[in-house]
């Protein structure tokens, strides 16, 4: 790819999504950035006692990179913070590690997607948020969004596939997920074995991204599952898991 | 001569000594000649120690830290505050709140924490053995001592969510400003989470 050839690459905005131990003092970092897309980095020295990027180099935290090398993994060169930053805590940041899964998961590296970072942007924003009460299911099923649009797999959520007959609130639809919404007009038969069953309500809720009620919001999250359940495979999301400590029974494996 | 052919016992222990980490080609030549040349007490005294460590050092059954015994020597001391559980994420940590603080309580040691993006899990980090013991009714208090990173920010809420629904009062310890420091040089990060977790006095 060009853009990846023995490029420098000065002051791209950039979130972290993961960062792990490499050799002794080093940082291996996989990044997200409006114009490369996901970009697997290394900081060297990140890890010294001396080192003050590594408060830096978190994630959620807005930064600048510059970096610059050629291959899967460029040497970064300069950090510097791209804005105020934010701590996720509680739910909040178990949901902001939910975000950076996806993104780890289903983006390849150097593919651009302008349009998700700026998503992503937003709802780290709406988590830090949250992190001071705001709901934050909302939140997760708009990112959820637009991650299958920027992967090419945008779901139909205003007209009927089809017919192209747009959405009635009060209707019940049968959603395919390979195709869109189909008006299902009988409301005590199951759903076909390829569909899920959802109102036109939920559908128009998360199209506007505005959720008004809970029975919206948990069909939305039904919607999703089964949408990125397809681009996810079989492997599932580690970081599911952790929204789950039971109450008071044993930790569920 | 070609080290990396040369299968003479000095080549082999060249090479054994890079599984040290920061431990190069280089430093494991002056140190295999070093031992050989200058201190075969030495030599022979690191051999016998390394062999017996591998050997015996296990897991404490109580606190999940390294040790040669069951139950290691702080969690088996009686002037130990059994009541307080400092819950760090490796035998490292124990040894510098240990060298640092007057903390009197036990220690439980994850040995790592949670990570999705590396598959690292709950059941991963031993929070049966920890839930059992919390369910023991000696812990009265829970510190949440994980390093302040992303990951350890998630796994002390994790547990903490956990203590909490026993009735067990969880704390999680300070962070902020390095003492000594200048404002002025310290990442935004640092200096933001310090500004949200300051103390009225």
């Amino acid at each position: 790819m060009v853009m990846n050839q023995r490029a420098r690459v000065l002051l791209q905005p950039a979130y972290v999504l993961h960062r792990r131990p490499y050799r002794d003092s080093s940082l291996l970092l996989d990044v997200f950035t409006p114009e490369f897309g996901r970009v697997g980095l290394v900081a060297r020295g990140a890890r010294q006692a001396k080192s003050r990027s590594q408060g830096l180099l978190q994630a959620f935290c807005p930064v600048l990179l510059s970096w610059s090398g050629a291959g899967e993994l460029a040497t970064l060169a300069a950090v510097e913070s791209g804005g105020p930053a934010r701590w996720l805590s509680g739910s909040a940041l178990m949901s902001g590690l939910y975000l950076n899964e996806l993104l780890a998961r289903l983006l390849h590296r150097f593919d651009p997607h302008p349009e998700l970072y700026t998503a992503y942007e937003t709802a780290v924003a709406a988590l830090a948020c949250g992190t001071a009460g705001a709901p934050l299911e909302p939140v997760l099923r708009i990112f959820e969004k637009h991650v299958l649009a920027g992967l090419g797999y945008a779901l139909v959520l205003e007209h009927e596939a089809g017919s192209g007959r747009p959405i009635e609130a009060g209707q019940l639809y049968a959603y395919h997920l390979g195709a869109g919404p189909v008006r299902w007009d009988d409301e005590t038969a199951a759903a076909p074995a390829d569909a899920l069953l959802i109102h036109g309500a939920s559908l128009l809720a998360l199209a506007r991204e505005r959720f008004n009620e809970v029975n919206g919001l948990r069909e939305a999250k039904r919607l999703m599952r089964a949408a990125l359940a397809v681009q996810l495979g079989a492997k599932p999301l580690a970081s599911r898991r952790l929204f789950t400590p039971t109450a008071g029974g044993a930790v569920s494996s | 001569m070609n080290l990396a052919r040369d299968t003479s016992l000095i080549a082999e222990l060249m090479e054994a000594l890079r599984c040290l980490p920061g431990v190069g080609p280089k430093s494991a030549q002056r140190m295999s000649y070093h031992l050989l040349q200058r201190n075969r007490e030495g030599a022979r005294r690191l051999a016998q120690a390394l062999a017996a460590a591998a050997e015996r050092v296990g897991h404490c059954a109580r606190c999940r830290t390294l040790t040669e015994l069951d139950v290691c020597s702080l969690c088996g001391s009686a002037q130990r505050d059994h009541a307080q559980l400092c819950i760090v994420e490796s035998p490292a940590d124990v040894l510098a709140l240990e060298q640092a603080t007057g903390y009197r309580g036990l220690y439980f040691v994850l040995m790592g924490h949670l990570s999705p993006l590396d598959g690292i899990g709950p059941e991963d980090l031993g929070l049966d053995r920890l839930l059992a013991r919390l369910d023991d009714g000696e812990v009265s208090e829970v510190i949440l001592a994980t390093n302040p990173t992303v990951e350890g920010e998630a796994t002390a809420h994790y547990i903490s969510e956990l203590v909490r629904a026993r009735n067990i009062k969880a704390s999680r310890i300070a962070h902020g400003v390095p003492l000594g420091g200048e404002l002025e040089y310290i990442d935004g990060g640092t200096l933001s989470h310090a500004f949200a977790g300051r103390k009225s006095l």
